[in-house]
């Protein structure tokens, strides 16, 4: 009895010690909780570049989708002909610097979306801190182009959360170049990019397009204001993904323009 | 909020958050705790399943060694209860202790539904032990009746309890939405926090796991009374118990990827990162492990089938198609083990030359392994329905056209899932998610219909000579002990994947875990928490069993005597 106990006993350490031992000979990859940069007004671009290389390369996770040729555009090496991220960040969006445009997309992913790529990009703002996030722009610059990230923008992003528009930008002065009209207001918004309008677009968010039918206008500006106030039902799990800042993007007349569109879109 | 919780909440925001325990450290404590009561709960929950079926069959099919096979797989729940409920007090204990401003947040939110939690508990206990120890007195008749209903209540309390469970810790994972880390927490509605998005999917998926668990369990406590077995009759009856035990664990496994499924489907829309992070970040070598220990048990579960075909006059017919069967699940399981998306450095990316393995890579995508895994599920279909058909002969007079509407079936099934595989390397990655559920749809369409065909067919058979239970060569008893630490071990591995994407939260987004553990450790650690776990819990579940067996003889005894073991 004792022979098939020590049996017993035997293959059962040895299948335990098979398993831990080829998990500690992979690669070891431990997940770091994001450090406070204590890089200040006076860091060098060099400097921020060394740590933006770091978070891409660690807590940001970049690598996941960024290089692969499926998931997302390549950053750190040519996209379809057009270069490495750096080197073409300044001619993404008509009027904005690299520098506005990288934050912008790491803070509003869904509204710069790249045609042929789903909008699976995380709001990198709400999972890093300020001086990570800009380290990430720095060294995304680097990658072909040229760093204008200093230390003044890191400072600044000291302002209150969800306000950092980076210095010199000023990118959401004129939405939609003031126009007030809905369907402008509309494509600028990139609202098809999850909601159908007349019958055009996603379908992450319910459709717009009779929307006039089931919403009044005080319900339909409420939800653009707050898009967090109420989930529609059979979208919960998308809860969240509407951008919260179309309130200070527009201004009243615009809102007020798109509202009646839509109210009256029956 | 209860007066009480308030009171609780401000007693831990007037202390420290975090405590320490010696040697392991306070997350090592806690990780160990909550993987041994989760494993004593797995079993504990999953065992009464088939313990209130096997009974049912012995009640309508008329069959006493079912209603013994229930009775003796109730008896393995006595003292592995007792186990589970001090596992889970020693649990809450560090967690009040060692996540002192964590556990009353979350007592905050969730305290009346943790009261209910230990008003269900005490109905549970005292319906198991009605259960187990009035199997003898209500036997007949309508009692028996009342018996089978208290096995069916004892289910749904269980139930109910890991309903209960899974939100606190789904919770975790995906809170929803509307809450953050400035939400005033006597403004969460209890229903709201509960419901939140993992929660079905987990509830789905740790039903199925439980039932494959507690099979596992109870097949390697057959497997060890087997080789400690003094007659032929006790071997006989633990060689039976231990078929079916594997039996019902490896039916289960096959529809748990399909929950599992599920459960990442939810956790990507609710959030991109976090599924991101579980599939090709920091995780992405966890996979390559899972499809290595699933390969594992697919090859030790058909290895166990085939050596007991061996015991059953006539099956030698099917023995030459074994070695077709082993290349097929060879195969498919290195193709399913082969990483594709895994983070690299600078270095590992130009040794590749790009991304991927410029060999490796066409092997990485989905269309590979959603082929691969439905290939190796076919081939283990197979090697049951061969070991099913073992010592029968069919005398319906359509036996032969039937049989080949059944090859018929596995050859289309194959053709389907070959032919989309291929194809899903030729289309937008949108479409080709969408094959895999055509691959699914068609294997297991094959694994009905053939199975409805085979007992049909089955009707009459003539048997070539009884299935010899006991004659079984103890290298089989082996292959279950394998099985059920390759289960156990997996249900660790996964445990970590979903507790590790939440990475530096307690809750996801919210609650930011600011202690000196709030990094994710990598595998190599986590492998050694695993295994520690399960080293503690086979070695507790072995005495509790050998507890088990003091108290109360086999009742193989009298169970064996009921009827011959023919067919299954």
């Amino acid at each position: 009895m004792w022979a098939t106990n020590l049996k017993v006993i035997g293959v059962v350490l040895g299948t335990l010690f098979v398993y831990t031992l080829i998990c500690n000979k992979i690669p070891q990859m431990q997940s770091e909780v994001p450090q406070k940069l204590s890089l200040g007004a006076n860091a060098t671009a060099e400097q921020l570049v060394a740590a933006g290389d770091k978070v891409y390369h660690g807590i940001g996770g970049c690598g996941s989708c960024h290089g692969l040729g499926t998931r997302a555009p390549n950053l750190r090496t040519d996209e379809k002909g057009t270069g490495a991220i750096g080197a073409r960040c300044g001619t993404r969006e008509a009027g904005e610097s690299c520098k506005v445009y990288l934050y912008e997309s790491l803070s509003q992913p869904t509204d710069f979306v790249v045609p042929g790529y789903q909008p699976i990009m995380p709001v990198v703002t709400k999972l890093l801190p300020p001086e990570q996030v800009w380290a990430l722009v720095a060294y995304l610059e680097s990658l072909g182009g040229t760093v204008d990230v200093t230390g003044a923008d890191l400072q600044a992003s000291a302002a209150p959360a969800g306000g950092a528009a980076p210095a010199g930008g000023g990118a959401s002065a004129e939405f939609a170049g003031g126009s007030v009209d809905p369907k402008v207001i509309i494509k600028e918004a990139e609202c098809g990019n999850c909601h159908k309008v007349d019958g055009e677009g996603g379908e992450l968010g319910p459709d717009l397009s009779h929307l006039g039918g089931r919403r009044d206008a005080a319900y339909i500006r409420h939800k653009i204001l707050d898009p967090g106030a109420s989930v529609t039902k059979g979208y919960e799990t998308m809860a969240g993904v509407m951008p919260k800042d179309f309130g200070t993007r527009m201004n009243a007349a615009q809102l007020e323009a798109l509202v009646t569109f839509l109210a009256h879109h029956k | 909020m209860p007066d009480g919780l308030l009171m609780i909440t401000a007693v831990a925001d007037s202390i420290r958050s975090y405590g320490e325990f010696p040697v392991i450290g306070a997350r090592g404590a806690i990780w160990i705790a909550a993987q041994v009561h989760l494993m004593f709960a797995a079993f504990v929950l999953g065992v009464p399943m088939f313990a209130v079926v096997a009974e049912a069959i012995g009640i309508f099919g008329k069959d006493a060694k079912y209603d013994g096979l229930a009775k003796e797989f109730t008896r393995l729940l006595l003292v592995a209860y007792s186990a589970t409920a001090i596992w889970g007090a020693i649990l809450v204990f560090l967690l009040a202790t060692l996540y002192t401003k964590f556990w009353a947040y979350l007592t905050t939110i969730f305290g009346p539904s943790m009261w209910l939690y230990a008003g269900l508990f005490f109905f549970e206990s005292f319906t198991l032990y009605l259960y187990y120890y009035g199997w003898d007195r209500w036997k007949y008749g309508r009692a028996k009746l009342g018996h089978w209903t208290l096995g069916i209540l004892l289910n749904v309390w269980g139930t109910i309890v890991m309903l209960i469970a899974n939100s606190w810790l789904t919770y975790m994972m995906t809170p929803p939405r509307d809450i953050s880390s400035t939400t005033d927490l006597t403004t969460v509605k209890l229903w709201h926090a509960i419901a939140n998005a993992s929660w079905m999917p987990i509830n789905i998926h740790r039903i199925i796991a439980n039932v494959v668990f507690g099979g596992a369990i109870a097949a390697a406590y057959a497997s060890y009374r087997f080789l400690a077995a003094k007659t032929d009759e006790e071997r006989a009856h633990y060689d039976w118990m231990g078929y079916v035990g594997n039996f019902i664990a490896m039916a289960a496994l096959i529809i748990l990827p399909f929950a599992g499924y599920w459960l990442g489907r939810e956790i990507y829309m609710y959030d991109q990162s976090m599924g991101i992070t579980m599939m090709g970040g920091f995780m992405s070598w966890l996979w390559v492990i899972q499809a290595f220990l699933i390969a594992v048990l697919f090859l030790a579960g058909n290895y166990y089938l085939w050596i007991g075909m061996g015991r059953i006059p006539g099956a030698e017919r099917f023995r030459p198609y074994i070695k077709y069967l082993l290349i097929v699940l060879v195969l498919g399981a290195i193709v399913w083990g082969t990483p594709h998306t895994m983070i690299a450095d600078s270095k590992e990316l130009a040794a590749m030359g790009g991304s991927h393995h410029p060999m490796l890579g066409a092997l990485g995508v989905m269309s590979a392994k959603n082929t691969a895994v439905n290939l190796m599920i076919l081939a283990t279909f197979l090697s049951f329905l061969m070991y099913r058909r073992g010592n029968k002969e069919f005398t319906v007079p359509w036996a032969d056209t039937g049989t080949k509407i059944q090859g018929a079936m596995f050859a289309v099934a194959a053709a389907i899932v070959l032919f989309y595989g291929i194809r899903g390397y030729f289309v937008e990655a949108i479409i080709r998610i969408g094959y895999s559920v055509y691959q699914v749809g068609a294997v297991l369409a094959c694994i009905v219909f053939v199975t409805v065909i085979d007992s049909l067919m089955g009707r009459g058979a003539k048997s070539v000579g009884e299935i010899q239970w006991g004659k079984m060569p103890a290298r089989s008893q082996y292959a279950l002990f394998i099985l059920a630490v390759t289960f156990t071990w997996l249900m660790g591995l996964m445990g970590f994947a979903r507790s590790g994407i939440r990475q530096y939260w307690h809750v996801w987004q919210v609650m930011e875990d600011t202690s000196k553990y709030a990094a994710t450790p990598a595998l190599g650690y986590a492998s050694q928490m695993i295994s520690l776990s399960v080293l503690i819990f086979l070695s507790l579940v072995g005495f509790v069993f050998w507890l088990g067996g003091l108290a109360e003889k086999s009742t193989f005894g009298t169970a064996a005597k009921g009827g011959s073991h023919v067919g299954h």
